[in-house]
């Protein structure tokens, strides 16, 4: 072969390489394919240890539980998801008798005989609960479970006689959790659990058949086995997750109720048509911003958070909604309120800072939140002025007025001198942990800095990465805990209150050590009341008491904006509510002729 | 030869035990306890004592002590149970704050401890050595570390999926991005090294050494910035990310390409270097001298003799080749062992930590081996004694 064939060879096999490339995500014609990225890698899809946000993301598609909320109504409402109806519930609260949809079936598994998904039975709920008190399980999941059903904390001790968790006899009786027949579970409660319906909803508390886990024991992390309506097809654990419709999935429709917003904003066109939608849900593992922000742009993801870089060009932020150039790409915007609390904690056992409250005070007065969210959010989250979110109905207006949290330099500076006197001289130099060595982190931090040291106090900044940070937090051994945050997993505020009770002391939630038996007393009172205007009551006065403390500068709530191109259709943000996803539509001609629009808009540009 | 391989294969034994000593005293006696961590972030003392419990962290480090027969605890239980509530209660005192609630188990755990230690004190009193003797147990993190590192029963991660996979799935698409990286970057820089060492002097050699230069002077991270935004994405030449739909090979050209180009600048220079060495002896000068080809000369003369650093630094390199490339893979979604470490690294996941560098230190004690044998290779004078 001579050198000009063996060239042209060399050239002809990398134009081949090139040209058969085959375009991303490509879909079958007809076929609806939700391409949506996720920021961290999924871990686990056992839903007894599942924990974090993109977990339940994906596991709510494939598995589901008792109950859901609706997807359209505001203020939440909660439904029957696998349950035929909302609970009986007895006179004193203690017992819920929930009733099983009949004809639901698992998805199809090797675990069944001859690989058919069998039908749902109460059992599986009984069995699903069990192995998370399971101790040898080991499920970060029990905390909500510990001292709530009757017989459930002793089934948990007797499992501790065991080498693991697979030799435990699920059999065993365990009076508060009962499948009175197939179709009808029983709970009975060891004291009211108020907020039982809306814990219920989460994938945690989905049915497991006991024949999967017999089957792939420590191995049901890749194996979710659900009834809901995707069943897994693909799981490359760094980079991607394919969900494809559960040919079992029942027959379940859209919801045809929704205020007068929802029919304006077309979301009530598909009311009463099959769900799901989407054939295909592909998952992308993207954690780098300009790989995922790139290729939302190409039109091969089909939502995208806004990396904090391309904000200005993506956002019109007085007007709130996408910036022209994104208007004729026919990217759409969506902005809304995650409850949550972002704030920088006190170790309320350190002390210098646990026994002086206007020190406490005097840092909280110190830092500029306005100021704050503008350099760190870009002006998009919402300053917090109290513990419980303004989305929740517990929220007290009142607060605003009250500013427990506003930014006062002066008045700092005063109560820094009133400090000093109670600490018997000036106040040691104060270290504040941040969890993080990133570039957002070490800006934070020396914004921290800058605001506290202005008033007339040392401060430095003790930069750690994030496991070290919250072992630092949960075992009390920091002064200062700075960019810590709460995202609530219902909308009842009592987790916002958890948050300062002594019984849940980290690593359970109070990671400030906050601890005041009058408040603890409160709690319990307000953990067992049913929603009324006399617990409103109690969950304000709580709060007052917790800010009148300063255990903490409560900094913000989040906002999440996201843009959407305009083939997704239904597309209603809800904060509680995982399995999203079911009710998503897409318009694929839309969605075909993205590419030959941005082709006419670049030549445009370049005109 | 065999004599002098058996020689360097059992002075890789103290090196690989070194190793496995270094990663026991970081990992477990540094590194701290990492039980909360796997457990959960709002997991139960209990479910933190039971996640010690399950990966052996409540084992003792060297050695402990283990009851016999006839060492009834049940007799004592409640004896030290009260003992060590009693030590907590005084302890959260001393520290002015509540004490840190424990599990039964972990409770029972401590008290258990705590009547073994005076079990084992009692018996040294009254000399009972032989009692004593049977009540050590090597049972300990220590050994389980040695076990487990040589029978590569690496266990599971923090997200409980087996380390063992993990890695397994990582090496291929790591050693698929950075093979043809390396070969590519070798011949490249090999060839055009040779090239402007032999138009030393010239523009040709300014320019390139310039470049060079300049491309050394770039982070790492504009080449993949640039190279993604704009081969990628806007000439649309190549994907901008991985996605299973199709095979690896069409997402891995642009970052061998960027691989390539970023990491041509050091090698280039010292290949350069070495074969300007070379070039400036007299037996090149003679060789041309005696009208022997430009060809010749640089192929069969220069360039072998150049080939005995160039031989080590690449042999010596092929280890790492393993470790992947973790801004390549992070921004191109590449699922390999780079990330892997990253990610490991940042989760403080020891486990993962502590099986690579055990397998890095079996291939760098192995690849420094196969580099002391390539002397030979390329190099006639060296002989094995």
């Amino acid at each position: 072969m001579n050198r000009t064939l063996k060239i042209t060879c060399i050239t002809a096999a990398l134009a081949f390489l090139l040209a058969g490339c085959p375009k991303e995500g490509a879909a079958n014609p007809g076929e609806k394919v939700f391409r949506y990225p996720l920021v961290a890698k999924v871990k686990s899809l056992d839903t007894g240890n599942m924990t974090d946000v993109y977990e339940n993301l994906v596991g709510s598609h494939i598995c589901e539980s008792l109950y859901t909320y609706h997807y359209l109504k505001r203020p939440f409402v909660l439904e029957p998801q696998l349950a035929e109806s909302m609970p009986e519930i007895s006179r004193d609260k203690l017992t819920y008798t929930i009733k099983i949809k009949k004809g639901v079936f698992f998805q199809d598994d090797a675990c069944f005989p001859d690989g058919k998904g069998r039908e749902l039975k109460a059992e599986d709920f009984v069995f699903a609960f069990k192995r998370i008190a399971n101790i040898r399980y080991v499920s970060p999941n029990w905390g909500g479970f510990k001292d709530r059903l009757v017989g459930l904390d002793d089934f948990r001790n007797y499992t501790a006689q065991f080498k693991n968790e697979f030799e435990v006899d699920y059999s065993r009786e365990v009076e508060g959790l009962r499948a009175l027949d197939d179709y009808t579970l029983q709970i009975k409660l060891v004291k009211p659990w108020p907020q039982l319906l809306d814990d219920l909803t989460t994938v945690v508390a989905a049915p497991i058949p006991k024949e999967a886990v017999d089957m792939y024991q420590k191995d049901m992390i890749y194996h979710p086995i659900g009834t809901g309506p995707y069943y897994l097809k693909k799981w490359h654990k760094s980079v991607y997750l394919e969900l494809v419709k559960n040919p079992n999935f029942r027959q379940e429709f859209y919801p045809a109720e929704g205020s007068l917003d929802d029919a304006q904003a077309g979301l009530l066109a598909d009311a009463g048509k099959r769900l799901p939608f989407v054939d295909r849900i592909i998952f992308r593992i993207i954690e780098e911003e300009q790989p995922a922000w790139l290729l939302f742009m190409r039109g091969q993801l089909d939502m995208a958070g806004i990396p904090k870089d391309n904000f200005s060009s993506a956002v019109d932020l007085n007007a709130l909604r996408p910036t022209k150039d994104m208007q004729k790409r026919d990217i759409e915007l969506d902005v809304y309120d995650l409850p949550s609390i972002f704030y920088i904690g006190f170790n309320m056992h350190d002390p210098v800072l646990g026994k002086n409250k206007p020190l406490r005070q005097a840092i909280s007065l110190a830092v500029d939140k306005q100021r704050l969210n503008e350099l760190f959010y870009n002006g998009r989250w919402k300053v917090a002025h109290s513990l419980i979110h303004p989305e929740m109905n517990e929220y007290d207006p009142a607060l605003v007025a009250a500013g427990f949290m506003k930014y006062d330099p002066q008045e700092a500076r005063r109560l820094v001198a009133e400090a000093e006197k109670i600490n018997g001289g000036p106040i040691p130099e104060l270290s504040i942990g941040m969890g993080g060595g990133d570039t957002f982190s070490r800006q934070f931090g020396q914004f921290v800095e800058r605001q506290i040291e202005a008033v007339g106090l040392k401060v430095k900044i003790d930069f750690t990465d994030w496991p070290t940070y919250t072992d630092r937090m949960n075992k009390g051994q920091m002064q200062i805990f700075g960019g810590g945050g709460v995202r609530f997993s219902t909308p009842d505020a009592l987790g916002a209150l958890a948050m300062f009770a002594t019984k849940y002391f980290a690593p359970l939630g109070n990671s400030f050590f906050y601890s005041d038996p009058e408040y603890d007393k409160l709690y319990d009172q307000a953990e067992v009341m049913f929603p009324s205007d006399e617990r409103t009551e109690l969950y304000r006065r709580m709060e007052r008491m917790v800010l009148q403390d300063y255990p903490g500068v409560f900094t913000n709530h989040r906002v999440q904006y996201t843009l959407r191109h305009g083939w997704v259709e239904n597309f209603k943000p809800h904060p509680f509510l995982y399995g999203w996803l079911t009710y998503i539509d897409i318009d694929t001609e839309k969605q075909k002729s993205y590419k030959s629009l941005t082709k006419e808009l670049e030549t445009t540009k370049s005109e | 030869m065999t004599a002098y391989l058996i020689r360097r294969l059992i002075q890789m034994v103290p090196i690989v035990i070194g190793v496995l000593l270094a990663t026991f005293v970081l990992f477990k006696l540094v590194g701290g306890d990492i039980s909360q961590q796997i457990a959960g972030r709002n997991a139960d003392a209990e479910t933190i004592a039971e996640v010690r419990h399950e990966y052996g962290f409540d084992k003792p480090l060297f050695v402990g002590l283990e009851p016999l027969e006839g060492d009834a605890w049940e007799t004592v239980k409640d004896k030290y149970t009260a003992l060590v509530k009693e030590q907590i209660a005084a302890e959260a005192k001393a520290k002015d704050r509540p004490a840190l609630p424990l599990s039964a188990f972990e409770l029972e755990l401590k008290a258990q401890r705590q009547w073994l230690g005076d079990l084992f004190d009692e018996r040294l009193d009254t000399r009972q050595f032989a009692k004593v003797f049977s009540m050590i147990t090597l049972d300990s993190q220590f050994l389980a570390h040695f076990k487990n590192a040589f029978t590569f029963d690496f266990g599971r991660a923090l997200d409980r999926e087996k380390i063992s996979d993990k890695i397994l799935q990582g090496v291929g698409p790591s050693l698929a991005l950075t093979t043809p990286m390396f070969i590519g970057t070798l011949t490249i820089s090999i060839s055009l090294a040779l090239v402007v060492a032999f138009l030393r002097g010239t523009a040709w050699d300014y320019s390139i050494v310039i470049l060079c230069v300049a491309g050394m002077s770039l982070p790492y991270l504009s080449f993949i910035i640039f190279g993604q935004y704009f081969l990628a994405y806007k000439l649309d030449w190549f994907p901008i990310y991985y996605s299973p739909d199709r095979p690896m090979i069409y997402s891995l050209v642009l970052p061998w390409l960027i691989g390539v180009v970023a990491g041509l600048g050091g090698s280039l220079r010292f290949d350069r270097t070495i074969i300007l060495d070379e070039i400036r002896s007299d037996y090149v000068r003679t060789a041309f001298a005696k009208g022997l080809a430009t060809r010749k000369v640089l192929f069969k003369h220069v360039l072998k003799n150049a080939m005995i650093p160039i031989v080590t630094s690449v042999v010596l390199s092929i280890p790492h080749l393993v470790l992947g490339s973790f801004l390549l893979e992070r921004f191109f979604g590449i699922p390999g062992l780079g990330y892997l470490m990253y990610e490991a690294v940042a989760a403080r996941d020891f486990f993962i930590l502590n099986a690579m560098t055990f397998i890095m230190a079996l291939l760098i004690a192995f690849f420094t081996l196969v580099a002391d044998i390539c002397y030979a290779w390329v190099d006639p004078r060296v002989k094995f004694d």
